[in-house]
């Protein structure tokens, strides 16, 4: 484990360069030789491999990418690399389970591997997507907590705080942020399940003044809660990000903290090869610079702003079973659909997903729906789905699931640049009773029915 | 000339700066016109790189780079202009707005501009809407693009343009939205001249906007 002050000794006398020059010179040109050098080779033909070998190279490809291009910290223009034997000690420490959660809703978190029997953590929700009103809000959190497979939740982010629109960094986010929580702590009660945990800590609260102002003892975020601490595309960080450690570590909530990244595909990452190398590069950055007990990503295409077209798949697939074969931590993959709500091609979308990270090892987030863009346009039936999806995957061979997925992918691939909207929540729910209106229900049905088909159990 | 225009191209789709410069000085030794070299020259192989990029054959490393190398080029083709904007395609600033600090999208836009012929100005992240205007009027800005990825960093575009509104400088500047966050719908509600959804429609959409500036000004 490094210590909070020796990453900041590091952000004061690392290596000096520009952001220009850490993208093009050292991060893009590094990550080319190594993508060269252990051969990495993206398979179109399959989604969800199954070489081993191929896994365990992508692993040692990205910690020597790591180890030779470390973070860039952005307010100081300075590169903070650890060495070989610093990282080998971290992913050494790291745990391999934490327990997330109070009371009865208390469980643990632990490390799977490839086809394991082991269930994924199951964290359910809205992925972060905006929501219009404090009452949608509450009936969104309350049905997500009815899930049965839900292990924690993801809330929506509010827009609006009585009617005023939210600006990141101002009193607006703080008001914002308070009442987010305060409404979605209100909502697990209402449904029985107080202890739940909340995992996304949260979207409305963008700065670590925003963090602050959500743990509140009584009311707002717990120490068993699980946290994000974003890296930015690709292996950055500045001084607000580790302002988010610090307090947590330090008021005791450090059992939650998570590194949550985001490589983007056609980005400086290039292609999927290299995008799957810098996914592994994340989880390390989190672990030694963020001490993060888990992981969260989400690779993401540039152009389609998701992660269920097949290079992204294969990514996905490829950076879980070369994380969970090679090390025990925890890591939770979080899929965007590129379609909206209420929509068969978004549940063909989910299924793929699901099937590829399940099946390769690690657990889930889900879910970003028609990209987690639109207002509104979310709703509980989504995140259901994923989640038995997930379950029905456990144990699965990894032949099996590329299967499947090829087959989903066949069924929407050509939808993929311009696909449906979906509906908003109230138009595919009951707001007064938060039930699903048979459209949305049939869509869901047809979907299992689908899946049925291809010899997934649900 | 054919063969100068043909390897500057060349130069450019290769992210050969060097000779890029070596191209655009012999140019100008020569006294071939700087107007004709950028548009046949620099400006198709900067369509070929824009192509390439489309189709994901090449990703943003490799754009930055031909930005650069066509800026190079441009740079020392301008300054035997007698009125250095008949080459350009109109300047424009770009950033992420306040209290947002995601940067990639819109540096893939800012360098797709470059190597299209813009002159731009890239101001970062979590720029606040004073310094977008400061900026602008500094370098006499025709365009003023704001990107924005988070939901809640989406209401800077639309205070934005409300303070431009209030201080009576709308008509000075065209305001483009994009980002991850933003829509068709939310630029029409909040009366932006345009929005686009990927980098390639900015920079077609910013064309479009300057050619109708530069027909109502004739």
């Amino acid at each position: 484990m490094t210590s909070l002050l020796e990453v900041m000794e590091r952000a004061f006398t690392g290596k000096p360069c520009t952001e220009r020059d850490y993208d093009i010179n050292i991060f893009s040109k590094k990550l080319k030789e190594i993508v060269k050098e252990y051969n990495i080779k993206y398979d179109p033909d399959n989604p969800v491999p199954s070489d081993n070998s191929v896994a365990d190279n992508v692993f040692n490809a990205g910690f020597d990418f790591f180890c030779e291009v470390g973070s860039y910290f952005k307010d100081t223009g300075r590169v903070i690399q650890f060495s070989e034997d610093e990282i080998k000690k971290a992913l050494k420490s790291a745990p391999s389970e934490i327990i997330l959660g109070e009371g009865t809703d208390a469980k643990k978190f632990v490390s799977r591997k490839p086809e394991s029997d082991v269930p994924p953590w199951c964290f359910l929700g809205a992925g972060g997507a905006p929501i219009s009103s404090d009452e949608y809000l509450l009936k969104l959190v309350e049905a997500y907590a009815f899930i049965p497979l839900a292990n924690s939740i993801t809330i929506p982010s509010l827009t609006s705080v009585s009617g005023i629109r939210i600006r990141p960094g101002t009193p607006l986010e703080i008001l914002g942020t308070i009442r987010n929580i305060v409404l979605a702590r209100e909502a697990l009660r209402r449904t029985g399940r107080p202890g739940l945990p909340i995992m996304n800590s949260l979207p409305t609260a963008q700065s670590s003044v925003g963090l602050i102002s959500a743990l509140h003892p009584k009311y707002g975020l717990r120490k068993s809660d699980g946290y994000l601490v974003a890296i930015i595309a690709e292996l950055k960080t500045n001084f607000d990000l580790l302002n988010k450690v610090c307090i947590l570590q330090n008021l005791g909530y450090g059992n939650g903290i998570c590194g949550e990244s985001g490589p983007v595909f056609g980005g400086f990452c290039g292609g999927a090869e290299g995008t799957v190398v810098t996914t592994i590069a994340s989880h390390l950055m989190g672990l030694l610079l963020y001490n993060a007990t888990w992981h969260l990503t989400f690779p993401i295409h540039l152009r389609y702003t998701s992660n269920s077209n097949p290079e992204l798949l294969w990514v996905t697939s490829v950076y879980a079973q070369a994380i969970s074969r090679n090390t025990h931590l925890l890591s939770a993959h979080l899929n965007y659909t590129a379609a909206g709500p209420g929509t068969i091609m978004c549940f063909r979308e989910i299924a793929a997903q699901r099937l590829a990270a399940v099946s390769s090892g690690v657990s889930i987030e889900s879910v970003g729906l028609g990209k987690a863009k639109h207002e509104d346009y979310l709703t509980p039936i989504e995140p259901r789905f994923a989640a038995e999806v997930a379950s029905a995957a456990v144990g699965m061979k990894r032949e099996e699931a590329n299967e499947i997925v090829k087959e989903l992918l066949s069924s929407y691939m050509k939808h993929i640049s311009s696909p449906p909207l979906g509906y908003k929540y109230q138009e595919c729910y009951d707001i007064r009773t938060g039930k699903p209106l048979d459209k949305c229900l049939r869509v869901y049905n047809d979907a299992k029915k689908e899946l049925e088909n291809l010899g997934l159990n649900l | 000339m054919e063969k100068l225009i043909e390897n500057l191209r060349n130069a450019v789709v290769a992210y050969n700066k060097e000779a890029v410069i070596d191209l655009a000085n012999e140019a100008v030794e020569k006294g071939f016109n700087p107007v004709e070299v950028i548009e046949r020259g620099l400006a198709e192989g900067a369509r070929i790189v824009g192509d390439k990029f489309d189709n994901l054959e090449i990703f943003l490393t490799e754009l930055m780079l031909a930005a650069e190398t066509m800026k190079a080029g441009i740079n020392i083709l301008l300054s035997e202009l007698p009125n250095e904007k008949m080459a350009i395609k109109g300047t424009i600033i770009i950033g992420t707005v306040r209290g947002d600090i995601h940067d990639i999208g819109k540096s893939i836009i800012a360098n797709l501009l470059i190597a299209n012929g813009f002159n731009v100005y890239d101001l970062g992240v979590s720029v606040p809407s004073l310094k977008f205007i400061e900026e602008a009027e500094k370098v006499n800005a025709d365009i003023i693009m704001l990107s924005a990825l988070l939901t809640t960093s989406l209401e800077e575009q639309k205070d934005f343009l409300n303070y431009l509104n209030d201080t009576g400088k709308r008509e000075k500047f065209i305001v483009i939205v994009g980002g991850g966050a933003a829509t068709q719908e939310w630029a029409k509600e909040i009366k932006a001249d345009g929005y686009a959804e990927t980098a390639t429609e900015g920079v077609k959409l910013a064309g479009h906007l300057m050619e109708k500036k530069r027909r109502c000004q004739i």
